[in-house]
């Protein structure tokens, strides 16, 4: 039997996979690219008009798109900080207490193996005020208002905080790894420098977890861009239009409007955002790291 | 002393950070209706029974005060949406996981031109949100007849599965020790080295993969949501909103979430021993 090189093993394999992944990246994008130059409408079936880059300008003229994108970037930023925050308090809390506590250790992974949208049902009854823990509490105290974490002018941080409970796990655990392949005499040498807890994180455990730090910042970005479930199920975009994602934006006019070339160019503007933060997170941190 | 002290009520914090909301929101499964209506919400059921559990089902539920809780109205799709999460995240599985063997085994330790360039493309298709992708797959399954068939709601799965357990196993193959010239040496054809060397090594990391595989499955909701709501093939994601926009049935909602969080609560603990082994965070493109 003839050897095969490298390269002919490579494409035997991945041929089959690769055609599937052609029908699954290209095949959308390509027909979402087609519909982003047509204007749909539904008389007797679809009927689809070529209409150049209406789709495009009509978006780009739009208040309701640039209040998705400030809604979007705005909730990516929040939840960001607060997943990588807490995912790192979590981490470092873990890191004290042995390995042999399974059942502690299961239980802080568990959200996340709980699904985006059971997680924005549970968020929805904890934060939002009828039923939210706050409002039990404020009476509790006698203080007797609702307080509603989903109201307006703060809805983004509640949603923020479902997001982080349920991704903050992923990133706990991780650096929970990088943490344990810490030489313990680093931090005996940096006791005996009489260094401080926040020394001893700065410069012992800090460098230790930079690179997954800004791994975990480009994957939180892109998921928090990316969700869609949370906001349907947990405020329905509002309220008003406070928490309307561009994820909700695309779903209201695609599916709820049937603008189909309206929504399909809203992707395409969506996909560059992705482009765009993942690099510019790139340029301006990730490149020092790797 | 203090210290260890101090430790413990952190410890406790991240206890309560994770339970809490699990704990304020399915504690209205072992409520009666007129409990979850209670305000200000009472931090405990108001009258512990387990009807919403049996009703959720479809069962009818008499309790010890003669009581009668009737069958909930959504029950039937409650049952086939069981059902059927239950098929699709098994079928998505065994799908996946031949195909994602291959494809980061090859990634993952095979030196090949246009490598990087593939690998960014099953990036790119982990970024992609499932809502603008959906409509192009909503036209095409119009054509083919897939719209509402489980069969159709698996070929999309497919679509997020494939790329991101591929994205989560590739560092996992990367990192197993390099015996393939060895193998190679003792006269082993490459797929034999595969099969017999390489898979046997991989064993943890493909439990891992297959759990992270049957739970995005089970979690999907974007495409159900889109594709099988209200029909024989629901899955359970598009009851539970169901449950939650069309008829507000808080402790029968809460009880359809308590049985979808049951393979969550079951993996939980080998994922957090395991989950690390998946190496996400190395550089995948050298």
């Amino acid at each position: 039997m003839t050897e095969l090189s490298d390269l002919q093993f490579a494409l035997l394999v991945t041929l089959p996979v690769l055609l599937f992944l052609l029908v699954i990246v290209v095949f959308p994008l390509g027909y979402a690219f087609w519909l982003s130059f047509h204007s749909t409408r539904f008389v007797d079936g679809a009927r689809y008009s070529f209409c150049g880059f209406d789709n495009y300008i009509a978006a780009w003229q739009s208040p309701g798109f640039w209040n998705a994108v400030a809604v979007s970037l705005h909730f990516a930023m929040v939840s960001t900080v607060f997943t990588l925050g807490i995912g790192l308090m979590i981490a470092l809390i873990l890191a004290r207490i042995g390995r042999g506590r399974g059942f502690i250790f299961s239980l802080a992974f568990l959200p996340w193996a709980i699904s985006d949208y059971a997680t924005g049902v549970i968020f929805r009854y904890v934060l939002g005020g009828r039923s939210s823990i706050f409002t039990t509490l404020s009476y509790l105290f006698g203080f007797n208002t609702r307080v509603n974490l989903l109201a307006e002018g703060i809805v983004i941080e509640g949603l923020a905080l479902g997001f982080a409970w349920h991704l903050a796990p992923l990133v706990a655990f991780f650096l929970l790894a990088g943490i344990r392949t810490i030489p313990v005499r680093l931090y005996d040498l940096a006791e005996l420098d009489h260094c401080g807890p926040w020394s001893k994180f700065r410069y012992v455990t800090l460098p230790y977890i930079r690179y997954s730090l800004f791994v975990f910042t480009t994957i939180s970005c892109v998921f928090a861009l990316k969700t869609f479930e949370l906001v349907y199920l947990q405020t329905g975009g509002g309220p008003g239009i406070a928490s309307a994602t561009l994820t909700y934006f695309i779903y209201k006019e695609s599916i709820l409007h049937l603008n189909l070339g309206y929504g399909a160019a809203i992707s395409l503007y969506l996909l560059l955002l992705f482009v765009a933060l993942s690099l510019f997170l790139y340029v301006v941190w990730g490149r020092k790291e790797v | 002393m203090l210290r260890r002290a101090c430790l413990w009520a952190m410890v406790a914090l991240v206890i309560l950070w994770t339970a809490f909301p699990l704990y304020w929101f399915l504690k209205l499964a072992f409520d009666v209706p007129a409990g979850a209506a209670v305000f200000p919400p009472p931090f405990y059921p108001t009258k512990p029974t387990v009807a919403s559990l049996a009703t959720a089902l479809g069962f009818r539920y008499v309790d010890k005060d003669g009581q009668v809780y009737l069958p909930s109205g959504l029950a039937r799709q409650v049952r086939i949406g069981l059902l059927n999460s239950f098929i699709l995240a098994l079928s998505v599985t065994l799908i996946t996981m031949p195909v994602v063997t291959l494809l980061a085994y090859t990634f993952g330790r095979l030196e090949f031109r246009h490598k990087n360039k593939l690998i960014m493309a099953v990036l790119l298709v982990v970024a992609l949100p499932p809502i603008s992708i959906i409509i192009p797959f909503y036209m095409l399954f119009l054509h083919l007849g897939l719209v509402g068939k489980l069969g159709g709601l698996i070929l999309v799965t497919l679509t997020v599965t494939i790329p991101l357990l591929t994205w989560m196993l590739i560092g996992f193959f990367r990192n197993l020790p390099r015996v393939e010239a060895l193998a190679r040496i003792d006269g082993l054809s490459r797929m034999r080295t595969l099969i017999t060397i390489i898979i046997p090594m991989a064993k943890v990391g493909l439990a891992v993969g297959s759990m992270i595989c049957f739970l995005t499955a089970w979690n999907e909701f974007t495409f159900a949501h889109i594709l099988v709501t209200g029909t024989p093939a629901t899955t359970l994601p598009p009851v539970i909103s169901g449950f939650l926009f069309m008829s507000p049935q808080p402790t029968q909602l809460a009880a359809t979430v308590l049985y979808s969080l049951i393979p969550p609560f079951l993996l939980a603990y080998w994922l957090q021993r395991y989950i690390t082994t998946m190496n996400i965070t190395e550089p995948i493109v050298r």
